[in-house]
């Protein structure tokens, strides 16, 4: 601390040397938290034993959806587990990095207790968000990655590097674009307090994302297709890096999923500050 | 203290001195009341959440109908696609009378807590006001959802054959009182391995998510492979979802039917007799710490 300058105190640092502190910040927080959870291995075992058996579960019912079809709207066994799977991973990545925090939050702005996160010298969206890794669900991803593989391997799959890059790319948007979904759910709990309903609209939108888009394309069920795929984006978030990995390759998806993406995370910080400015703590 | 315990001051202090089953059926009824006033004061909350979580249905929907156009075929496993989506509307019934959310959690923490104790030290069976508990909780919910089920019914009362005759109908409500008594007990038997294991938490998930599949929730166990449908079928677990649809539905009748009630009864008294004893036997190792 002697070392420093005085004005290393007083003035911010340049925005260049703030955005690289995330990173390293994030690994903090998430050794953090799995030292703690560490602490109660029995216990943690056994949540990660609940999310293998649920894997297999679902495994076991789509083996004997299988076993009297050959294809489901439109998808082979395979394609649809490789399916499964990235919907396992996708799930895994926002179960493990931003679900429990977004759950936290009506009870921090209920308690007052986000008054101690504002005053933070930290972006509170990263802080707010970010801040506990749930060590207990991480496996979901490595599961998610391993079903995927596994089907490919099955399929008789060739490797592809544009495929995999541009699974890489899409994937990411999905879990953006889920992300700004929880955010602005999440944000809602400044006015209402209470978000038991809010994480069950959560449930809603993650159960639709788990389905393939064609299961939408019949009668009624249209309009489903069109307003979660153009208006409210979640059908996006699966759908197409499985699309892009095992079905044709569709550079206008491609190319909207990434205009989404930008659109909803710039959307969804814009509402969450907004929710900020009319956070009236409760301690106080 | 000493005007308290005249027989004739107050009707607990009457229970206590002379208890019979009227007085014994009153206490238990009390509770009842109390707790489905607790209940309806939430009911917003509880219309909202109840809409929400029967919206997956119509993704369900979807997937069975591109299941059963994938496979070209008119029926699977004995059930037609109409049969089928009202076989996993049924399930939400049969779960409405037979989940305890939070049962066994709630027995394992009054036992690490020690606040079990005030129902040692009072005139108050732990599993007779559990149950006037639940049934209260059960009665409010069936209540206020019936307006929300109805709605859902009615759109989708294409899949049903309209409504099953006056003994099919009969047969179906024991056996769904009968998987509310199955689920009570199993979770509440559940719940008193509290006593050795102080916090039953991981135990319970690893229950509800097998019993998520087990007890046919997610499709009839007549889908699957013969040697399993033949083993989950031996298992009561059937009892707490998959039994009562198909009842409903008309798959089981005649002796099959008599049979299957006077199994759901065997389980049902069954998990009641071990919950009893386990209680019995754990309460000589409680030791009613904190509190």
């Amino acid at each position: 601390m002697q070392s420093q300058s005085p004005t290393h105190e007083f003035f911010p640092a340049p925005p260049s040397q703030t955005w690289k502190r995330y990173p390293r910040l994030l690994g903090r927080l998430g050794m953090f938290t799995l030292i703690r959870e560490l602490s109660l291995r029995g216990n943690f075992l056994v949540k990660v034993a609940v999310e293998v058996l649920w894997l297999g579960i679902l495994l076991a019912f789509y083996e004997t959806v299988f076993a009297r079809t050959s294809m489901v709207a439109s998808w082979p066994k395979q394609d649809y587990l490789f399916f499964v799977g990235c919907f396992f991973a996708i799930n895994g990545v926002l179960e493990t990095l931003f679900l429990e925090n977004c759950n936290e939050f009506s009870n921090l702005v209920r308690t007052g207790d986000l008054d101690f996160l504002l005053l933070k010298p930290i972006d509170e969206q990263f802080l707010i968000t970010c801040r506990r890794v749930d060590w207990s669900v991480s496996p979901n991803i490595i599961m998610g990655f391993c079903v995927m593989a596994v089907s490919l391997w099955n399929k008789g799959w060739e490797f592809d590097a544009l495929r995999v890059a541009l699974f890489a790319i899409t994937f990411t948007c999905g879990v953006a674009i889920a992300y700004s979904f929880m955010l602005v759910l999440t944000s809602f709990s400044v006015w209402l307090v209470r978000n038991q309903s809010l994480m069950e609209m959560w449930w809603l939108f993650s159960s639709l994302a788990r389905y393939p888009r064609e299961i939408f394309q019949r009668g009624w069920a249209n309009s489903l297709d069109l307003v979660f795929t153009y208006i409210l984006p979640i059908l996006l978030v699966v759908n197409v890096p499985s699309r892009v990995m095992v079905k044709t390759i569709e550079p206008k998806m491609v190319c909207f999923i990434m205009v989404v993406t930008v659109a909803s995370l710039a959307a969804s910080r814009w509402f969450f500050q907004r929710a900020l400015r009319s956070y009236r703590s409760a301690s106080s | 203290m000493t005007t308290a315990l005249k027989p004739d001051q107050d009707e607990m202090e009457y229970e206590l001195q002379s208890p019979n089953w009227s007085a014994t059926w009153h206490k238990y009824y009390r509770v009842f009341r109390v707790s489905l006033a607790e209940r309806m004061t939430y009911r917003a909350d509880f219309l909202l959440g109840t809409f929400l979580r029967m919206l997956p249905m119509v993704t369900t929907i979807l997937l069975w109908q591109a299941i059963y156009e994938g496979s070209g075929k008119d029926t699977l496993a004995g059930f037609k696609y109409r049969e089928m989506i009202a076989y996993l509307l049924l399930v939400h019934i049969s779960r409405m009378f037979s989940s305890m959310p939070g049962l066994a959690a709630g027995i394992s923490r009054e036992i690490r807590e020690g606040t079990l104790k005030k129902y040692l030290i009072q005139p108050l069976d732990l599993l007779g006001y559990l149950i006037s508990y639940r049934a209260a909780h059960k009665v409010t919910y069936i209540v206020m959802a019936a307006l929300p089920y109805g709605i859902i019914f009615y759109l989708c009362r294409f899949y049903f054959d309209g409504i099953p005759s006056a003994s099919i109908c009969a047969a179906y409500l024991l056996s769904l009182i009968l998987s509310f008594l199955i689920g009570f007990y199993f979770e509440a038997a559940v719940g008193m391995v509290g006593f050795w294991f102080l916090d039953v938490t991981s135990i319970l998930y690893i229950v509800i998510t097998l019993n998520y599949f087990t007890s046919g929730q997610m499709l009839p166990i007549d889908l699957l492979p013969t040697f399993w449908a033949g083993f989950l079928k031996a298992l009561p677990f059937q009892y707490m979802a998959y039994f009562p649809a198909v009842v409903y539905l008309g798959k089981v009748q005649g002796n099959d039917l008599i049979w299957g009630l006077a199994l759901e009864a065997f389980w049902a008294l069954f998990f009641a007799l071990l919950a009893r004893y386990l209680y019995r036997r754990g309460l000589r190792h409680y030791g009613a710490y904190g509190g």
